[in-house]
């Protein structure tokens, strides 16, 4: 292996990183919101509307990346219903509607099970003294379940880092793709892939550190 | 304006099957090879022997900091050419790269349960004169799998759904399959749907399986 070759490598394929942590900047954004909106719909009192998250979840756990991707980019400009005729979408749009539908499908999980592991005495108490349930949802529940939901959150954001590795499919530049067009160039292919899974190593190694950070500012104090 | 034409799926059904043949029997190597290391490299981690609870730790480092992608990318490109490798067909690619990707997750599955087995047992059993080798394999392994199950299998749900990745190494399993039926029938959005259909029954079968399987081990009280 001739590692002044993958010393080389590391500004080429960095290039693609704006592109691997804008998309995953974005989905984690859009897909969080939706994972909240989810959540809340899995825990409301409607039957309709936890039916609705529920198939949800189901639906887009159920199904892989690579299918939303391929959908949101090579079917949705043929979509044709009511007055919808086609969503021509770029690839970096397409790619990010498809990541924000997989992250808040799974983020809702956690989100959701973060919200149930508090006490429900939490909940009684809080309407003993007269709070609203929006008010002590928003005040009382979803502060405590914050410690919960913290680990598996940054566990599911570094998925995210690293599945954005498949929008080289959709031909989004970012790190994979232009290690791809590297390789197929001078076909060095050891040097080249060394050097995308070090880089990859050290965007994932970020969210460890974050995870451990969080959890030790997150622990109870007693 | 387009109209739908599902026939197209009624046409391509062999194909269909045809790929969704190659993502279950990808799975299915990958699991068991998956499985088996995942074992070694977890009896590794818990090993009194610092280099293997060493290279173990690095392995699971490296194997879940990276895309499943790159792993993959790596079983084709880089190993095909190593000493030994001739044999490397695209599809052993898929299965090693998949393999030794899921490895790691299974390891840090198994270690967790080995680990949530009192440790009182351990104590009992050395007290009765049994060897660790012995001990681990008829005491303690068999009292994880309760614990290990539910994230085994949701895991394994995981694996199903990786193997679509293959087709980024040229692989035609059923995402691969129903890319090329898009390209050519241009029929993207019924064919796709199709696909998603044939994954979500795979991986509710795998869900009727955990829950199953956790009746099957529960504890009975």
């Amino acid at each position: 292996m001739d590692w002044q070759l993958v010393w080389d490598s590391f500004p080429l394929i960095w290039k693609g990183a704006q592109f691997t942590i804008t998309l995953t900047a974005w989905s984690l954004l859009f897909g969080t919101a939706g994972a909240l909106v989810l959540a809340l719909m899995r825990l409301s009192s409607v039957k309709l509307l936890r039916w609705f998250a529920a198939g949800f979840g189901w639906l887009f756990r159920g199904i892989p990346l690579l299918i939303l991707l391929f959908f949101a980019f090579f079917a949705l400009p043929d979509l044709n219903v009511g007055p919808v005729d086609g969503v021509l979408l770029e690839p970096f749009q397409a790619a990010v509607l498809a990541l924000s539908f997989w992250t808040a499908a799974y983020q809702a999980e956690v989100i959701r099970s973060g919200i149930i592991a508090v006490d429900p005495g939490q909940a009684e108490a809080s309407e003993a003294l007269g709070m609203t349930k929006a008010h002590y949802m928003r005040k009382i529940i979803i502060p405590q379940g914050l410690r919960i939901m913290v680990p598996p959150y940054i566990g599911n954001s570094m998925t995210l880092l690293k599945q954005t590795s498949l929008t080289t499919l959709v031909t989004v530049p970012e790190m994979t793709l232009l290690t791809q067009r590297l390789f197929s160039n001078d076909f060095q292919f050891q040097e080249r892939i060394a050097a995308l899974a070090i880089l990859y190593l050290a965007l994932t190694t970020v969210f460890v550190v974050a995870q451990q950070v969080m959890e030790r500012s997150f622990r109870l104090k007693v | 304006m387009r109209e739908f034409d599902w026939s197209v799926i009624g046409r391509s059904g062999d194909l269909l099957m045809a790929g969704t043949r190659l993502t279950v029997g990808l799975f299915l190597a990958a699991l068991v090879l998956a499985t088996a290391l995942g074992l070694i490299l977890a009896l590794m981690r818990l090993s009194p022997v610092r280099p293997l609870r060493w290279f173990a730790g690095t392995y699971i480092w490296i194997m879940r900091g990276i895309p499943v992608f790159v792993t993959l990318l790596f079983a084709f490109f880089v190993a095909r050419d190593l000493p030994g490798f001739g044999w490397l067909t695209p599809i052993w690619a898929g299965v090693i790269g998949l393999g030794i990707d899921g490895a790691a997750y299974k390891a840090e599955i198994i270690r967790a349960g080995i680990m949530a087995v009192d440790h009182g047992q351990h104590e009992a059993s050395e007290a009765l004169g049994m060897t660790k080798a012995h001990y681990m394999r008829r005491i303690i392994i068999p009292q994880s799998i309760r614990v290990i199950v539910p994230t085994y299998m949701s895991n394994s749900i995981l694996l199903l759904k990786a193997t679509s990745v293959a087709v980024g190494i040229g692989l035609v399993e059923l995402t691969g399959i129903t890319r090329q039926l898009s390209n050519s029938t241009f029929r993207p959005i019924e064919l796709f749907t199709a696909a998603a259909f044939i994954y979500l029954v795979l991986t509710t079968v795998l869900v009727l399986l955990q829950e199953f399987l956790e009746r099957r081990f529960a504890l009975k009280t």
